[in-house]
Formats: C-alpha cells, sequence, structure tokens
C-alpha cells in the first residue's frame, strides 16, 4: 500500500515539475533574465572592486586578501553571485509555488488531491535545479568571456559537486520560508529582506571576516554560508576532495536540522490555515 | 493652471496610495540600505588599508567609501524613481484596468506622467533623506559644504530624466508588459552612469553611451562638489554636457510619447494588457 502511495507521489511529483516546465516554454522572454542577471550582476561588482582597488594596487589586493583568503576578486565576486541566483531560485521558489496556487485560487484543490504536501511544494520547482545549472554554466563562459579567467577542471567538478550535496539543505531552507504563505499570504517582503541578509551574513559580495564575530557564528549555520566557501575554495585554492569534506558534513547536517523543522513548521501551518480557511484566501 | 491642478492630484493620489502600505514605504528606506550600501560598504572596506580605501583614492582622488556609496545611491534612486514611478506605474494602471478612464479624462496625458514624477519624486525625496540621516548617524557620512553648489546639477537631472520617463511610458503603452524590459534598462541605465564605479572603468565601446546621458554628468558633478573627486572633464564643460543632454532627451521623450499614445488611440490598444 505504502509502495503504491510512493509511487503515485512520485508520478504527481513528475506532473507537477512537466507542468512547471511547460509554462516557462510559454513565457520565452522571461529566459532573457536567465542570461541578463547571471552575467551583468557580477560583472557590475567585480568593476566596483577594480574602482576600489585601484585597479589592482597591490597593497589594496593583499588587504583583500588577508580578508577574503584570495587577491582572485573577479571569481570570488562571480561565486558569490552563483549563490545569490540560488538564493533566489531555491529559498524563494517553492514560497513562490504556493503563492502562484494561492493567487490563482487553485491552493485549495491542489491541498485537497490525495498527494504529499511534498509535492505542490517542490514539484513546480524542479526546474530550478535545471536554472542552477544554467547559471553555472553562463557564469562560467562569462568570467572567462569577459574578465579572462579560466575555470579549473577539478574546481568546476567539485563545486558541482557541492552544489548536489548543498541542494537538500537548500529546499529545506526554502520550504521552511515557504510555509510561511500558508499563514501570511504575501511573504514577498519578508523573502526580500531574508534574502538580502543572508547575502549579507553569508560572504555572498564581500569577505566575511568583515561582519562582526556574532555575525560569523550566525553564518555558520546557514547553508548558503558552507556552499559559496567550498567552492571558493575548489576554484580559487585549489581545495581537493578532502578538503571540502567538513563543508558537506556541514551541509548533510544542515539539511536534517532544517528539513526536520521544515516539516514541523509546515504542518503547524497547514493545520492553522485549514482552521482560518487562509488556503482559500489570498 | 488645470493641467497643473491635474498633476498635483495625480501626485497626491499616488502618495496617498503609497503611504497605506507601511511596509512598502519602510522598505523605500531599507531595501537600498541593505541590498545596495550595506555590502558595496563592507566590500569596499575589504580593500582598505589602515582604514583608509587607498584604492578609492587612486581611482576617483577621495578615500571617502561612504559619501561615494551614498551619493550613487542618489542619482541611483532618481533613476529607478523615473523607471519604475514615471514610467512603470502607467502598466499598474493597465493591470488594474484604469489606463481607459485615466484616457478618457480631460487632462492631457503629459500632466499624466508630470503627476506621477511628482509623486515618485516625493517618495524619492522622503527616501533620500532617511537614507542620508542612517548615512549620518551610524556610517560616519559627511559631506563638504560646496555640496549645495550640486544643486543645479541634480535639478537639470531630474528634468532629463522626465524625458526619459515619457520615452520609457511610450515603450510601456506599446509593448504592455514591460516587467523584464524596465527592470533591466533600469539596472544599464544607472550602471552606465556611474553610480556604482567611475564610467572610465566601463568597457571602451560602452563608454560613448555612458558620455551621452545627463545622469552622469549629473552623478560626477554631484560626486565632485560633495566629495572633491576629481572630475571626468572640466566641470564648465560637465555642465554644458548636462544641458545639453537634457534638451535633447526631454523633447525626444515627449514626442515619443506623443507618437505611442496616438498610435494606441488608432489600434484600439489602450484598453489591452
Amino acid at each position: 500500500m505504502n509502495r503504491t502511495y510512493l509511487a503515485g507521489d512520485l508520478r504527481a511529483l513528475g506532473a507537477a515539475g512537466l507542468m512547471s516546465w511547460r509554462q516557462i516554454r510559454r513565457y520565452p522572454a522571461l529566459l532573457f533574465g536567465t542570461v541578463f542577471w547571471p552575467v551583468l550582476l557580477p560583472a557590475v561588482w567585480v568593476l566596483m572592486g577594480q574602482a576600489y582597488s585601484g585597479g589592482g594596487d597591490p597593497d589594496a589586493l593583499n588587504a583583500f586578501a588577508t580578508r577574503a583568503g584570495t587577491t582572485g576578486v573577479t571569481l570570488f565576486v562571480f561565486v558569490g553571485f552563483l549563490m545569490y541566483m540560488w538564493l533566489s531560485a531555491l529559498l524563494w521558489g517553492p514560497g513562490t509555488a504556493l503563492r502562484q496556487e494561492q493567487i490563482r485560487g487553485s491552493l485549495e484543490a491542489v491541498f485537497l488531491s490525495p498527494v504529499s504536501r511534498l509535492v505542490p511544494l517542490f514539484g513546480p520547482t524542479l526546474t530550478n535545479l535545471l536554472f542552477i545549472v544554467a547559471d553555472l554554466i553562463v557564469m562560467g563562459i562569462a568570467v572567462w568571456l569577459l574578465f579572462g579567467v579560466v575555470l579549473p577542471l577539478q574546481g568546476v567538478l567539485l563545486a558541482v559537486a557541492i552544489t548536489i550535496v548543498g541542494v537538500p539543505a537548500m529546499y529545506a531552507m526554502g520550504a521552511l520560508f515557504g510555509a510561511g504563505v500558508l499563514r501570511f499570504g504575501e511573504i514577498g517582503p519578508a523573502v526580500q529582506f531574508t534574502r538580502g541578509g543572508l547575502s549579507m551574513l553569508c560572504g555572498i559580495t564581500f569577505p566575511i571576516a568583515m561582519l562582526p564575530d556574532w555575525a560569523q557564528t550566525s553564518a555558520a549555520a546557514m547553508p548558503p554560508t558552507h556552499i559559496v566557501d567550498a567552492m571558493r575554495n575548489a576554484l580559487l585554492k585549489s581545495a581537493g576532495p578532502g578538503d571540502l569534506v567538513p563543508a558537506a558534513a556541514s551541509l548533510i547536517g544542515l539539511a536534517f536540522v532544517f528539513g526536520g523543522l521544515a516539516v514541523v513548521v509546515f504542518r503547524w501551518l497547514e493545520a492553522s490555515a485549514r482552521r482560518s480557511g487562509m488556503l482559500g484566501r489570498y | 493652471m488645470d493641467e497643473v491642478r491635474a498633476a498635483f492630484a495625480i501626485a497626491r493620489k499616488d502618495i496617498r496610495n503609497v503611504s497605506r502600505y507601511r511596509f512598502v514605504v519602510a522598505s523605500q528606506v531599507f531595501t537600498p540600505l541593505y541590498q545596495g550600501v550595506l555590502p558595496a560598504l563592507l566590500f569596499g572596506a575589504s580593500f582598505a588599508v589602515a582604514g583608509h580605501v587607498v584604492g578609492l583614492e587612486k581611482s576617483i582622488g577621495t578615500t571617502d567609501l561612504a559619501g561615494f556609496i551614498f551619493l550613487g545611491g542618489v542619482m541611483s534612486g532618481l533613476v529607478a524613481t523615473a523607471f519604475w514611478s514615471m514610467a512603470m506605474s502607467i502598466r499598474n494602471e493597465m493591470e488594474t484596468g484604469t489606463l481607459e478612464p485615466t484616457w478618457l479624462t480631460p487632462t492631457s496625458r503629459e500632466a499624466i506622467v508630470i503627476g506621477r514624477a511628482l509623486g515618485g519624486l516625493f517618495w524619492f525625496a522622503f527616501s533620500q533623506v532617511a537614507i542620508f540621516a542612517i548615512g549620518i548617524a551610524f556610517f560616519g557620512l559627511r559631506f563638504r559644504p560646496e555640496i549645495v553648489l550640486a544643486a543645479p546639477a541634480v535639478a537639470l537631472a531630474v528634468v532629463a530624466m522626465i524625458g526619459v520617463a515619457y520615452l520609457l511610458a511610450a515603450t510601456v503603452l506599446l509593448i504592455k508588459e514591460a516587467n523584464v524590459f524596465i527592470d533591466s534598462t533600469n539596472f544599464l541605465f544607472a550602471t552606465a552612469s556611474g553610480v556604482a564605479f567611475p564610467v572610465t572603468l566601463l568597457p571602451g565601446v560602452l563608454q560613448p553611451i555612458a558620455y551621452a546621458l545627463p545622469t552622469t554628468y549629473a552623478m560626477d558633478l554631484l560626486r565632485q562638489a560633495g566629495l572633491g573627486t576629481r572630475p571626468l572633464f572640466d566641470p564648465r564643460l560637465e555642465y554644458a554636457a548636462l544641458v545639453l543632454t537634457t534638451a535633447i532627451a526631454y523633447p525626444i521623450g515627449l514626442w515619443a510619447y506623443r507618437r505611442a499614445d496616438a498610435r494606441i488611440r488608432r489600434l484600439g490598444t489602450i484598453s489591452q494588457y
């Protein structure tokens, strides 16, 4: 019986992913952003880095290296923005999926279907995994063509590996924030604020050493910090697979913590939404 | 006189609408702070040697990182006001289905954009005052008294941006779903104006575009006056270029807006979205 349910849920998950893919294909203009932002956002920050370093002044670059552990400002920034794009897609993905159903008036109907709650939460966001890979490719090409930085093959493979390890933790975080839709409806501004806060906390645009001690300690509890750090180590400091094991272990541990928390919060908010009738309102 | 009253009425309506959403009002101050100013300050400070951003001095002639970033925010905010408050609000009227009734009123189409400009500029001024107050209180933001001398440059930039807003409003009227267009062109316009870094760092092919924008000169004049940065050109030449680009941008924008208005009325697409 359980196996039947599982097979049905997996079919429903695939169908939700397919639905999302069809919708994306119908609006090709929106794909413009998948090339525009991953290239231009970090490019502007690289040029800001050139302005702040006086076009590569050795003293300024050494000062940066003491805080960031590298003088490779370009790759440092691009890796940070790769995480920024993923934060946008993964952190807000599950919440967006629920919110869209809520706005269209179909959330109630979806929740009446006999499938696991994981399906409406994660099914429509399966396509985000494609965008993660697309961002990696687009940014790798951009950093090479615009700034002449060639990514090391081992670094790229390790970056992909750490991404795969980090996806469950990121999705768990996304589910935790997405559950808020069930209680509050429009949580866009709150997620914007969270994304901005995480961007600052996790060393996306500047070295984490610039933060006060309490913020650095908090950052260690956030999955993006470990992913960004591991990717920078792989791409900028030629770290090997063994060097990334601690980061991978932290990400797996955080996936369990955030996953467990997300399950509890989601169930609690769903029960609250059923009582208050929030599923049908927006 | 009726047109002026209508423009002020539109501005009042926009101000009232926004003020009803307190989170939106707060986010006008805090979003630029946590998404732009703070990360840029910490990124810039990571290049500091003994507390001085020596690289910035080499690039533009000042180590005043906070001043550089906060003044960049002024021009960035002005550009965003033109793109989102003045031009994109036409799209919002389309979506709520009120554009056609608005178009049927005896108010001139130009007054509709001017009214939105006034409303947008009110919130722009409000957010800048709040951001500067935070900057002075927490980030050691200080300006030279000569900054007041840049007021004519900012005023000219406002006029130029209203011209640009007419042009953008014309585009919104024609293409309708303009979110991606406005978002990306706003980013490009602000970047090419030198809000985040000196335009001399732009790739060679993009520099002529930067020098064709009125905001590039207004940005440079504002930083010269407020921080004593090294000018791109002689300041008198920059003022001349600012006046010239404004004199070009305004009539071109107005012409495009009138053409778009005539076209949507001829094709009957005003109620479409």
